[in-house]
C-alpha cells in the first residue's frame, strides 16, 4: 500500500489542477490553487535529481502531472495545445511500450528485465517475436528523450507553457525517458543478438535526431522553439551516450541538473528574444534594459548549445569522445554537425539580442525582479557546474 | 557622436572602437598560438571586433550584412578544435616522401594505391575534416574562396580608418595557415587543394588591385596578393618557418603600413623622397617574397616546370609593376611644409619593410638553402621585368588584328582585367547560388516536420510501430 501513496497522491493533484482551471479562483481557492501548483512541481523536481530506478508506470505518471499542469488553463490556446499533443503522443508510446514489454515477457518467460536476457540468449523464440518486443518497449523513452522526430512536444512546451513550468517539465520527462531507456538495456551486453539490435535502433534514432534537430534549429525562427529544439538535441546526446555504452546513473543525474538549469535560463530569457529578423534593428527591452541578466540568459543558452567555456561543452565533448573511442564515425559526423549549427544557431541569437545600439530611451518598466532573478540563479547554477567540473583539473594542475 | 557601450548599472562607458581593438589585439596575439583552439578563439575575437564597430556604425545595418561572413571562418576552427579534442591521437605513421614544389602538388594524386594503416583508421574521414576546416578557415580569409572573395573591394566599419580594416584580415588568414600548419598539411589532398585555390586567389587579386583607380583598395588586394602568396609558401613547404613568416611579414606587413599612410593624408606619396622609398620597399619586399616561391617552383621533380612557373610569374610581374608605378608623388598641399613626426615613423617603416626581405633569404641560405643558378634566375626575371620602364604607346596598326577593334573602342588592358575578375566572381556567386538553393530545398521538410498537428504525430508514431513490428517479420 505505501509504495502506492505518492502516486496516488499525485494522481490526485494532478486531477484537483485540472478541476481547479474549470473554477473561479479566489481567495482561499486561489491561494490552494497556487500551492498545489507548486507542490507539484516537487515530484517532477525529485524525478530530475533522482532518476534511478525510473519505471514505466513512474515516467507514465510524470506524464499524467504534466499534461495536467499544461491542460489546467483552457483558456491558454497554446498551452492546451501542448498538453494535447502530448497527451495523445505520449499515451500512445506508453501503451506501445507497455505492449512490447508484454510481449519480451512472453518472450523469455519472465518480467524481470535482469532474467530476460539471459532467457532470450538460448534462442528459443523467433527474431520476429523478441525483435519487435525490444523495438516498442524502446518507444516511450524515445519519444520522452524527445530526439527528432518526436522533438515537437520540446518546442511546443518551451513555445506554450509558462516560463516556471516548461523547464522542469521538460526536463523531467527527458530524465524519464533517459532512465527508462537505461533500466530496459541493463544487461543487455549478456545477450548479443538482443544488444546488436538495440545498438543499431539506438544509433539510428541518435543519428535522425541530431541531424534533423540541426535542420530544425537552422530554419526556427521562434527563440522558445529554438531552445526546444536545443533540448531535443540534449536528448540525443545522451542517445549517443547510450550507443557508446557509456551511460550510467552518475551521467543521468549530472545530465538532468544542467537541462533543469540551461532550460530555466534559456526559457527565461527566450521570452524576450526576437523573432528572427533584422540583426540591426532595436535591442529587446531585456538588453536595453538589464543587460547583464540578458548576457546571463545567454549564458545558459550557450551552455544548452555546448558552447566552450560552459558546462554543457563537457557533455557535448564526453558524448563526442565515447563515440570516438568506440569507433562510431557516421554518428560522430552527425554529433559535429549538430554542434556547429546549435553553435552558429546560439551565438546569432546573441547578436540579434544585442543588435545594435539604438537612441531610444530604454523601457521604463523593468522586467520583473523574479524573472530576472531567475537568469541569475540559472547562471549561477551554471557556474557552479563548471566550477565543479574544472576544480579536479585545476588541482590536479597545482599538484 | 560617438557610440558608446553601456553596461549597466556599472555606467562604465568605453568607445565601441576601443572595445573592438582590444578584441583584435587579443585576436592576433591568439593567433600566434600553435593550439586550434586558441585559433579559433583568436579569429572568433577578429569577428567580434568587426560586429562591435558594425553595429556602432552610422550604416550598421549594410556593415553587419557586410562583415557577417567572418564568423564562418571561426565556425570551421571551432571545429577543427572540437575534433581535436575529440579524436585519439593517431598512430604515429611514416609520412610518404614528397618532391618539395608546387608542380608536385599539382601532379594527380595517387588514388589507385592500397589504403595505408592510417587510412584504414574508421575515423580517418574526421581526421581530413579537421585539416579541411583548418585549411577552410585560412582560405576563407584570405578570400581564396568565393564565398569571401569580393571583400577587400569594400571598407570596414570604422569612420576614419574603415579603408584599412579589411586589410587585416588577409593577415589573420596568413597566420592560421603558418601557424596551424601541422594541423593541416597532413591531411589527404590538403596541399593539392590549398595550392590550387592559393594561386587562382593570387591571380584574381593582382588583377582586381590592377583594375581599382584608388591607390587605397589597389593596396587592399596587394595586401590580400601578398598573403596568398606567402601561404603559397607554407603549403608547398618551400621554406623554414622563420623565413616564411618573415617575407609575409615584409611583403604584407609592408602594405598595411603603407596603406596607413595612404589613408593618413596619402603622408607615403607626399614628397619625392618618401614615394620614392615607398616603391622601393614594395617592390623588395615582394620581390623577395616571390623570389623564393618561384625558385621553389622551376626545378621541382629534376625538370623545368614552366607552365607552373609562367601561372605564378605573369601576377608576380604584375604586382611588382603596381609596387613601382602606382606610387605617385602626391603635391603637398601646404606652401611651406612642416615637420611631421608621421612622416618619420612612415620612412621608419618603409626602410623597415625593405630590409625585412632580405634578411630572410639571407637567413635562409644562412640555414643551408641552396638554388640551382637557373631556377635562381628564373625566379628573379618577373620583378626584375617590372624594373624595364614602360614603352611608348604604340600605333593601332601594330596591335594584333583580335584586339583592335576593341582597343579602336577604347577598350584598355585594365577593362579586359575587370572583366576576367568578375567573369570568375559571377560564375563562383552562381555555382553557390546554386549550392544554397539545393540545400534550402532539401532542408525544407524539417520545416515542416514541426508544424503537423496533434493527429498527425499520433499517426506518425504508430506508422513507426508498425515499422517496428513489421520490419523484423520481413527479415
Amino acid at each position: 500500500m505505501t509504495p502506492a501513496l505518492p502516486y496516488v497522491t499525485l494522481a490526485l493533484s494532478g486531477a484537483l489542477l485540472l478541476r481547479m482551471g474549470q473554477l473561479r479562483r479566489e481567495g482561499a481557492l486561489a491561494l490552494g490553487a497556487a500551492a498545489l501548483s507548486w507542490l507539484a512541481l516537487a515530484p517532477l523536481a525529485l524525478w530530475v535529481a533522482l532518476p534511478e530506478g525510473t519505471t514505466l508506470a513512474r515516467a507514465a505518471l510524470a506524464s499524467a502531472l504534466a499534461v495536467a499542469l499544461l491542460a489546467r488553463d483552457r483558456e491558454d490556446v497554446r498551452q492546451s495545445e501542448a498538453a494535447l499533443k502530448l497527451a495523445w503522443v505520449l499515451g500512445a508510446a506508453f501503451a506501445l511500450t507497455w505492449a512490447g514489454g508484454s510481449l519480451l515477457a512472453l518472450a523469455a518467460g519472465t518480467g524481470v528485465t535482469a532474467e530476460q536476457w539471459p532467457a532470450l540468449a538460448l534462442q528459443l523464440d523467433p527474431y520476429a517475436l523478441w525483435g519487435a518486443a525490444l523495438s516498442l518497449t524502446l518507444l516511450a523513452g524515445l519519444v520522452l528523450l524527445g530526439g527528432a522526430p518526436f522533438h515537437f512536444w520540446l518546442a511546443d512546451v518551451l513555445h506554450g507553457a509558462h516560463a516556471w513550468l516548461a523547464p522542469l517539465v521538460v526536463a523531467a520527462l527527458q530524465t524519464a525517458g533517459a532512465a527508462l531507456l537505461l533500466r530496459r538495456l541493463d544487461g543487455v551486453a549478456g545477450f548479443p543478438a538482443g544488444a546488436a539490435l538495440a545498438g543499431g535502433l539506438l544509433t539510428m534514432s541518435a543519428a535522425i535526431a541530431l541531424v534533423a534537430g540541426a535542420a530544425t534549429l537552422a530554419t526556427q525562427r521562434r527563440p522558445e522553439r529554438r531552445v526546444g529544439t536545443l533540448a531535443s538535441l540534449q536528448g540525443a546526446l545522451l542517445l549517443c551516450a547510450l550507443v557508446a555504452g557509456r551511460a550510467d546513473a552518475a551521467l543521468l543525474a549530472s545530465w538532468g541538473a544542467h537541462m533543469a538549469l540551461a532550460l530555466t535560463g534559456a526559457g527565461a530569457l527566450a521570452r524576450f528574444l526576437t523573432v528572427s529578423g533584422d540583426a540591426a534593428g532595436a535591442p529587446p527591452a531585456l538588453f536595453r534594459r538589464h543587460p547583464i541578466s540578458g548576457a546571463l540568459g545567454l549564458y545558459a543558452l550557450f551552455s544548452l548549445a555546448g558552447v566552450p567555456g560552459t558546462p554543457g561543452m563537457s557533455l557535448w565533448l564526453d558524448a563526442a569522445r565515447a563515440l570516438a573511442a568506440t569507433r562510431h564515425p557516421g554518428l560522430l559526423a552527425a554529433l559535429v554537425f549538430a554542434w556547429i549549427v546549435a553553435f552558429t544557431a546560439v551565438v546569432d541569437e546573441a547578436r540579434r539580442a544585442f543588435a545594435a545600439p539604438t537612441e531610444l530611451a530604454a523601457p521604463e518598466r523593468a522586467v520583473p525582479w523574479a524573472t530576472r532573478a531567475a537568469l541569475w540563479c540559472a547562471a549561477a547554477g551554471l557556474a557552479a557546474m563548471l566550477a565543479a567540473a574544472a576544480l579536479p583539473a585545476g588541482l590536479a594542475l597545482l599538484r | 557622436m560617438a557610440r558608446t557601450l553601456r553596461l549597466s548599472p556599472i555606467r562604465l562607458r568605453v568607445p565601441a572602437a576601443a572595445w573592438g581593438l582590444a578584441c583584435v589585439a587579443a585576436g592576433f596575439a591568439l593567433l600566434a598560438s600553435a593550439q586550434v583552439w586558441r585559433a579559433a578563439l583568436g579569429v572568433e575575437l577578429v569577428a567580434m571586433a568587426f560586429w562591435l564597430w558594425a553595429r556602432s556604425a552610422v550604416d550598421a545595418r549594410e556593415q553587419m550584412a557586410r562583415w557577417g561572413w567572418l564568423r564562418r571562418p571561426a565556425m570551421a576552427l571551432w571545429l577543427a578544435a572540437a575534433l581535436s579534442a575529440a579524436l585519439p591521437a593517431p598512430a604515429p605513421v611514416t609520412p610518404p616522401a614528397r618532391v618539395p614544389g608546387l608542380a608536385t602538388a599539382l601532379d594527380v594524386p595517387e588514388l589507385s594505391r592500397p589504403a595505408t594503416p592510417a587510412e584504414r583508421d574508421p575515423l580517418a574521414p574526421l581526421r581530413a575534416l579537421q585539416a579541411l576546416a583548418v585549411l577552410w578557415a585560412g582560405l576563407e580569409l584570405l578570400g581564396a574562396v568565393p564565398a569571401s572573395r569580393p571583400y577587400p573591394d569594400v571598407t570596414g566599419p570604422l569612420p576614419h580608418a574603415g579603408p584599412w580594416l579589411p586589410a587585416v584580415i588577409p593577415a589573420a588568414g596568413f597566420l592560421v595557415l603558418w601557424r596551424q600548419a601541422g594541423a593541416w598539411t597532413g591531411g589527404p589532398l590538403m596541399r593539392e587543394l590549398a595550392v590550387v585555390l592559393l594561386a587562382l586567389a593570387a591571380a584574381l587579386a593582382v588583377l582586381r588591385a590592377y583594375t581599382r583607380r584608388s591607390w587605397t583598395a589597389s593596396l587592399r588586394w596587394l595586401a590580400a596578393f601578398d598573403s596568398a602568396l606567402a601561404a603559397l609558401l607554407v603549403a608547398i613547404d618551400a621554406a623554414s618557418t622563420e623565413v616564411a613568416f618573415l617575407l609575409w611579414f615584409a611583403a604584407a606587413g609592408g602594405r598595411l603600413m603603407a596603406l596607413a599612410a595612404e589613408v593618413r593624408g596619402a603622408s607615403g606619396r607626399r614628397g619625392p623622397d618618401i614615394a620614392r622609398l615607398w616603391r622601393v620597399a614594395g617592390w623588395t619586399a615582394s620581390a623577395c617574397l616571390s623570389w623564393m616561391l618561384l625558385a621553389h617552383v622551376v626545378p621541382a621533380g629534376g625538370r623545368l616546370r614552366l607552365f607552373e612557373y609562367a601561372a605564378l610569374a605573369a601576377p608576380v610581374y604584375l604586382a611588382a609593376a603596381l609596387s613601382l608605378r602606382r606610387v605617385v608623388e602626391a603635391p603637398d598641399r601646404r606652401a611651406l611644409s612642416r615637420t611631421d613626426p608621421s612622416r618619420v615613423v612612415g620612412m621608419l617603416a618603409a626602410l623597415l619593410t625593405t630590409a625585412v626581405g632580405p634578411v630572410a633569404l639571407a637567413l635562409a641560405f644562412g640555414a643551408g638553402y641552396r638554388v640551382g643558378w637557373t631556377a635562381a634566375i628564373l625566379a628573379a626575371v618577373p620583378a626584375l621585368l617590372a624594373l624595364v620602364p614602360r614603352p611608348a604607346a604604340g600605333a593601332e596598326s601594330e596591335l594584333p588584328p583580335l584586339l583592335r577593334g576593341p582597343v579602336a573602342a577604347g577598350a584598355t588592358a585594365r577593362d579586359f582585367a575587370l572583366s576576367v575578375f568578375r567573369l570568375v566572381v559571377t560564375f563562383e556567386r552562381q555555382l553557390a547560388a546554386a549550392l544554397r538553393a539545393l540545400l534550402r530545398g532539401l532542408g525544407a521538410p524539417a520545416r515542416d516536420l514541426h508544424t503537423g498537428d496533434a493527429q498527425e504525430y499520433l499517426l506518425f508514431l504508430v506508422g513507426l510501430s508498425v515499422l517496428a513490428l513489421l520490419l523484423p517479420l520481413l527479415r
